[in-house]
């Protein structure tokens, strides 16, 4: 059963939307007890980092959550601001990440703003992939959509799997372990969003 | 079951009888008093290019001479290309958005129109009203439950052709692929305005305001005889084979095709693929491929062989259900328990049943009408 | 691929792409359209709508209640909460909005964005408190402008184009940029529905003193109108409402959008390489 992390931030109607087209169990969870069951879990996010960890927090779910993902390796994908609270910490707040992926959370550098590179990175952009990821299996020159003004900077780039364009090249997807990351909303991006998730929940 | 011999309909259908040959009588009906009397070849050519001229004469209209109902399937896709370029016509596309539309049916009118370079006019059902009638009909127990949206395409049409006084609507009805009619079982006419009347008096939550309402004695008897307001079927006097028509519109206009007729329409695609055979046995594809075998466009073989595929798809028909219910404002389970509900006929609620016997009667006895339901 | 111009990039080249914008307004639960913010025509069914928006991948969604502010209603959270499990692209919602609980809760349904218009006039703090817990991301402030007066100069309106405010777009699209906005919305009520281009001066004026990403709407008539908006101004939303809900003379109603063809003719008419 894919779980989706329902912690008051993101589009789990979406996610549990295309989940069910595709004919692929996935429930929204919103206790400890729910998390148990989870063969895959899903950590959205629309918000603002601070926010998105005390609200993580409320939800009374870290702590399982880190046994899941950390101990019991369950794979997890996170998206858009649940990617950023698994770093470690970010410019955007004060209190510290998940810390699942060694990376810090920056502000996209407004020195460089001018009308054609506006902050929010707001719309749809092209990812470089790396194709030996099977997250990104079947998907050949997708188009995501980005809406974030803060971007992942991991240590090792050896786990970073897709790269985008935006005034500098940043970290758009990752994958280290069973730790899997987009910062673009598979959820609203057509038909390279739905075979991502396909992929995602087809992960060995 | 016993299904007849040279088509493919059978005794889910209450009315049907074989003779000694094991025909059915809408096969006995097509080659006795349809086919003699359907013109081809040179003979229809000659009508066609009459009832052009008929049309192109009476125009009064600057900008056009006669409308046509565009739902974006193929026979009135085709219609509006012919009107166009085989007779020469200059046609107001008319659409009647009901609520239901596909994104196949939208695109499928814009390629047309585009690519024909004509009008279009659209009317637009209030949908809180269409919603309101639609759930009656669920709750009445009928079969007919697409009656809503038919009677308001027919209706709005007369409408806007009395109002505007334009003395020419072509339809997309065919011979060519319905010489067999749906049984009246199946689907009871759906311009009878008594029995809707008194559908959403029994059932329906609020009032109709701004819902159109036609009644058979206004647009077939009124309108043709004192308007002068008259409903052209050109489709029938000339070759209209489906199949070629559909690759041509593909061709010359990138139309996308339906995988079933109707299907422009997604309360119909439910109505024909789900409601109708689920609750009461009756498979529309019977009567579709009937008319195709009796025009030369399906064999029989095949016929029972596309009729053994289930009438819906097993993958998406949950979705389909739950798309039609959370648009009506309904759970799945409430739908689907009008599936269980009794089973009612038209002869359950106030009807114009009679005046649709006498009429056809009267129309067949004067030679104005061949074909026609059971 | 992509906008490459090395002199203003710094070498990097810019790979994202600008959004076409189909702009729905709702009143009474359905869907209408408006000519300078009047004479509201009845449209349809407005999930249907979105439905068919869904199956031709539009960018994004912009859903506006053009009564709740004015008659001071909640915004009608069932129905923003059917669009947004229809709606398979990001959505912004408008419409009614004055608290940021408001703001947290629209979220909360699965929206993307909310925006808010009269609200951040009398209210800007609004707009920061609210981003404290959506992200500045998640909050687009919509400048509805009008031009008053002999002078025909530009101003501020707000409740659906019925209130004046004495604002001067460029200076109160600063501020809202300071308060932490998103995105800026320049909607033109006297183009609206009027299908006469877009206001090109009005856009260009802001657009000079503005860092965050900015959508226009209100006058596109057909794609060239996009195709010019993009080659003047360079990245931006294209916003607009009649052009994909109406065709031809009669203004029949039929939604259409671009395909993938018909994109890459307009981004290549406006200048970007693909």
């Amino acid at each position: 059963m894919i779980s989706i992390v329902d912690y008051g931030l993101g589009n789990i109607r979406a996610f549990e939307n295309i989940y069910r087209r595709l004919g692929i169990p996935a429930m929204p969870v919103k206790s400890a007890e729910q998390l148990s069951e989870a063969s895959k879990i899903i950590l959205p996010g629309v918000g603002a980092f601070d926010w998105a960890m005390q609200r993580l927090h409320e939800s009374g779910m870290i702590d399982p959550l880190n046994d899941l993902v950390q101990r019991q390796k369950v794979p997890v994908l996170g998206v858009c601001v649940g990617m950023q609270i698994m770093a470690k910490s970010s410019e955007e707040g004060r209190l510290p990440g998940l810390g699942w992926i060694d990376a810090t959370v920056k502000k996209f550098d407004e020195s460089l703003l001018n009308q054609y590179a506006q902050v929010p990175h707001m719309g749809w952009n092209e990812v470089d992939v790396s194709n030996t990821c099977p997250l990104f299996s079947g998907i050949e020159n997708p188009l995501y959509y980005f809406l974030h003004s803060y971007f992942f900077e991991p240590t090792l780039k050896t786990d970073v799997i897709g790269y985008s364009n935006y005034n500098i090249k940043f970290a758009s997807a990752m994958a280290c372990d069973n730790v899997y990351a987009t910062q673009f909303h598979p959820e609203k991006s057509h038909q390279w969003g739905i075979q991502l998730l396909k992929n995602f929940a087809e992960l060995c | 079951m016993t299904v007849c011999t040279n088509c493919v309909m059978d005794t889910s259908d209450g009315g049907i009888s074989f003779d000694n040959k094991g025909y059915c009588d809408h096969c006995r009906t097509f080659y006795a008093k349809i086919a003699p009397h359907w013109t081809s070849g040179q003979e229809a050519t000659v009508k066609l290019n009459q009832m052009a001229e008929k049309i192109r004469g009476r125009s009064q209209n600057k900008d056009f001479d006669c409308i046509i109902g565009m739902s974006g399937g193929i026979d009135s896709s085709y219609l509006v290309y012919a009107a166009k370029e085989i007779m020469g016509l200059r046609p107001l596309v008319f659409h009647v958005d009901a609520g239901w539309n596909s994104q196949i049916a939208v695109n499928n009118i814009e390629r047309i129109v585009d690519g024909l370079n004509l009008d279009l006019f659209t009317e637009v059902i209030d949908w809180e009203e269409m919603k309101d009638l639609q759930r009656a009909f669920f709750r009445s127990g009928v079969s007919n439950i697409d009656t809503p949206q038919d009677h308001a395409f027919f209706a709005t049409m007369y409408k806007f052709a009395a109002k505007h006084k334009i003395p020419y609507i072509l339809t997309g009805a065919n011979l060519s692929t319905e010489c067999i009619r749906n049984p009246i079982e199946w689907m009871y006419y759906q311009s009878d305005s008594r029995q809707i009347k008194d559908i959403h008096r029994q059932f329906g939550e609020r009032a109709l305001k701004s819902f159109p309402v036609t009644s058979i004695l206004w647009h077939k008897v009124w309108l043709p005889y004192f308007r002068g307001i008259k409903v052209l079927r050109p489709l029938d006097a000339m070759p209209y084979i489906k199949e070629n028509a559909k690759q041509l519109l593909v061709d010359r206009f990138d139309w996308q095709p339906y995988p079933q007729k109707h299907f422009e329409s997604r309360f119909t695609k439910f109505y024909e693929s789900f409601w109708l055979p689920e609750r009461f046995g009756y498979d529309v594809r019977k009567v579709q491929y009937s008319s195709l075998i009796l025009t030369g466009q399906m064999s029989r073989s095949s016929a029972l062989e596309a009729l053994k595929r289930p009438t819906f798809d097993k993958e998406n028909i949950e979705q389909e259900i739950e798309f039609v219910a959370n648009k009506l404002d309904m759970t799945t389970d409430e739908l689907l328990s009008y599936v269980k509900l009794p089973k009612k006929t038209y002869k359950d609620y106030k009807n114009q049943e009679k005046i649709y016997k006498f009429g056809a009667r009267v129309m067949k006895m004067l030679g104005l009408e061949i074909g026609g339901k059971r | 691929m992509g906008y490459s111009a090395t002199q203003k990039f710094r070498g990097t080249v810019l790979m994202l792409r600008p959004r076409i914008i189909p702009c729905l307004l709702i009143q009474n639960n359905g869907l209408v359209k408006t000519i300078k913010f009047g004479e509201p025509k009845y449209v349809g069914d407005p999930i249907n709508a979105v439905r068919i928006f869904n199956e031709k991948f539009v960018d994004e969604l912009i859903v506006l209640d053009i009564d709740a502010t004015r008659k001071s209603y909640e915004p009608n959270y069932k129905l923003i909460a059917n669009l947004a499990n229809e709606c398979r692209m990001p959505l912004s919602y408008g419409g009614g909005i004055t608290t940021p609980d408001q703001i947290d809760h629209i979220i909360s349904l699965g929206v993307e964005k909310v925006a808010v218009s009269a609200a951040a006039v009398s209210n800007l703090s609004l707009i920061s408190n609210a981003a404290s817990h959506v992200g500045s991301q998640s909050i687009v402030a919509i400048i509805d402008v009008k031009k008053i007066g002999l002078l025909r100069r530009y101003e501020v309106v707000t409740h659906n184009g019925s209130q004046r405010t004495g604002l001067d777009p460029v200076e109160f699209a600063i501020r809202l940029q300071d308060m932490g906005a998103g995105e800026i919305v320049i909607n033109s009520v006297d183009l609206d529905g009027t299908m006469l281009g877009y206001d090109l001066d009005l856009i260009s004026k802001i657009r000079k003193h503005i860092q965050i990403p900015m959508t226009v709407l209100g006058g596109a008539c057909r794609l060239d109108d996009i195709s010019s908006l993009w080659k003047s101004q360079g990245l931006i939303g294209a916003a607009a409402g009649s052009l994909f809900v109406f065709k031809g003379k009669y203004r029949a109603v039929l939604i259409n959008y671009p395909n993938f063809t018909e994109k890459a003719l307009v981004l290549k008419q406006a200048g970007w390489t693909l």
